[in-house]
């Protein structure tokens, strides 16, 4: 089962923009799920995914280490057993970070007979809103964008030249490995590319090999 | 050095006094409903004072912890206010219907009657087991923060944006999150629990700088208005925070807690070592608790986490020793948060770090 992260702050076109994702990728055949925390917008969504004939589950929000890790792990094997996605598309809290839930997910593989897969943790970032975003929660766009590997301007049919500039430039210093692209959630602009990287790329699993290095070496054994 | 009684382990961390062992308290709340009888449901726990307390006196029992701290969940006061909570036994229950949905709505928040609902069951389950156990550990109650309240009630993403938009609405909802966090400390100071444990998460530098944290929730008039108020009460400032990126400077230089209890991520940049922590002066003058990763409770080998804690035993040691804290318990071996109260956890895995801290916690091994 491959899992696909969404993510991007409040405002930044996250919900229409896995709308269309989702639409797009049913419309070639895949066998979709969703996962929303949005929570302000969960019965909107969840009234959607109803009338695509979609699975949703939510994930929480509150404690970022191990609540999320549990609940997360728990919706994606109920998922598998009960609904058997090949895709499942995640549009994590703003306060989400994606690698905990990369380390979630693959703790659901203990849950049901299944493999993990991550397609590229994509993330939005409003153009029209860089300057107050930067301003008012820059610490989290910053922990969003560090982690991404495609980050996508959003909403480049609304903003303003300077602003997509501005927007690109924030991105390569935050993280400069990730690639950049547009889009517009409202115009469609973007969308048929985002499918194509969740289809057919691939992110690196959390690597809890990594992390057994790092404990290794910080206990000396 | 002979064998000490918890207590007077903990009077000699609290004192920087030498003592016979590291001490340990993984985090078991929740999960210890599985010793009542044949097991209850997370529901029955949380809505029932003496079966909450039930849990605590049988997880001592058990598990012969240091400490009791009697942690419920994250979402009891925002489900006083009207939130409807997701509980089920898989899960850590949470929010999943905020009751803050526009700016209106943060006028609208009004302090609960802490004598009903689970705030009543947390504070009247509180006082049960301190009656019992407080003889034998150091008892403290647990208590969400008012910025931590807020974002439970109103979701974290909105009130983050909030705080820059609209923040003459959040300081006025977090005006009255304090004064339920007031009424909650009156209640907590009469349960006989010598320390009120704070849920401070959002002084997180993933989330908030040094000058918002200090705005929204580190100024005199919530959080160290409600540590001087704990005092007051008779009762030590505990503080827990699982992030990522801790305010440690804050949250143990500046709120001077007598616990801090917190997370270690190996993956991100920055994220401090049990060591670190030490040897940046942190545990000088706290008690600072930490950092098995909670996950390895359900997922990890009975073995596996025997050889972590053993190691971070070694760890800890050695970090207090560099620091000139010879054998003094100023670390405290536990979770870096609370163990999942999922009804998977294994319990075998708790008892394994309790018995390998006494083991390999010796001073003298």
């Amino acid at each position: 089962m491959k899992v696909s992260q969404i993510a991007g702050f409040l405002g930044s076109g996250k919900t229409t923009a896995v709308m269309k994702i989702v639409d797009e990728l049913m419309k070639k055949g895949h066998r979709i799920a969703i996962v929303v925390n949005d929570v302000g917008e969960i019965n909107v969504d969840a009234k959607f995914i109803e009338s695509h004939g979609l699975k949703a589950k939510e994930i929480a929000g509150g404690c970022i280490c191990c609540q999320i890790a549990g609940t997360f792990s728990e919706t994606l094997a109920k998922l598998h057993d009960s609904y058997n996605p090949e895709i499942v598309i995640v549009e994590p809290s703003g306060v989400a970070i994606p690698w905990g839930l990369k380390r979630a997910a693959e703790y659901s593989e203990a849950k049901a007979d299944m493999v993990i897969e991550h397609a590229p943790v994509i993330t939005l970032v409003d153009a029209t809103r860089i300057d107050l975003l930067v301003k008012a929660v820059k610490r989290l766009v910053e922990t969003q964008i560090r982690e991404a590997d495609v980050c996508f301007v959003n909403k480049v049919d609304t903003a303003s030249p300077a602003e997509i500039a501005r927007t690109e430039a924030m991105i390569r210093e935050m993280n400069p490995k990730a690639e950049i692209a547009h889009m517009s959630s409202e115009t469609g602009l973007g969308i048929e590319y985002a499918c194509e990287l969740i289809v057919n790329r691939i992110s690196p699993r959390y690597d809890e090999a990594v992390e057994e290095e790092l404990l290794k070496k910080q206990y000396g054994g | 050095m002979a064998d000490m009684t918890h207590i007077e382990r903990a009077m000699a961390g609290l004192e920087n006094k030498p003592a016979d062992r590291l001490m340990t308290y993984p985090i078991a709340c929740g999960v210890n409903r599985k010793l009542i009888g044949n097991g209850i449901t997370y529901r029955e726990w949380a809505h029932n004072p003496k079966m909450y307390a039930q849990a605590f006196i049988e997880g001592q029992k058990k598990f012969d912890f240091d400490f009791a701290i009697g942690l419920m969940d994250l979402s009891v006061m925002a489900g006083d206010l009207g939130a409807h909570v997701r509980m089920d036994e898989q899960n850590t229950p949470f929010v999943d219907e905020p009751i803050i949905n526009s700016i209106e709505d943060y006028e609208k928040l009004e302090v609960p009657d802490v004598k009903k609902g689970r705030s009543a069951v947390l504070i009247e389950g509180t006082k049960l087991y301190c009656d019992v156990l407080k003889s034998q550990v150091i008892t403290a109650g647990f208590v969400e923060g008012p910025l931590l309240a807020l974002t439970q009630s109103a979701g974290a993403e909105r009130v983050f944006m909030d705080m820059f938009t609209n923040p003459s609405a959040v300081h006025r909802a977090l005006a009255v999150m304090t004064d339920y966090d007031v009424e909650m400390t009156k209640g907590f100071g009469q349960t006989g629990c010598a320390g009120l444990c704070w849920d401070y998460l959002w002084g997180n530098y993933s989330c908030l700088g040094d000058a918002e944290y200090d705005e929204f929730e580190g100024c005199s008039k919530y959080a160290l208005k409600l540590n001087a108020l704990t005092l007051k009460e008779g009762m030590a400032v505990a503080i827990h925070n699982c992030a990522d990126l801790p305010h440690l400077d804050t949250q143990i230089k500046k709120f001077n807690p007598s616990i801090y209890s917190m997370a270690y991520y190996p993956l991100i940049p920055g994220s401090l070592t049990a060591s670190e922590v030490i040897a940046g002066g942190y545990a000088d003058k706290t008690l600072v608790a930490g950092q098995i990763d909670p996950q390895l409770f359900i997922r990890g080998t009975t073995e596996k986490i025997t050889q972590v804690t053993k190691d971070l035993c070694q760890e800890v040691k050695t970090a207090l020793c560099k620091r000139g804290l010879n054998n003094s318990p100023k670390y405290i071996i536990a979770s870096g948060c609370e163990v999942p109260p999922d009804i998977h956890t294994k319990m075998e895995n708790i008892a394994a770090v309790v018995d390998t801290t006494k083991k390999y916690g010796k001073f003298d091994t």
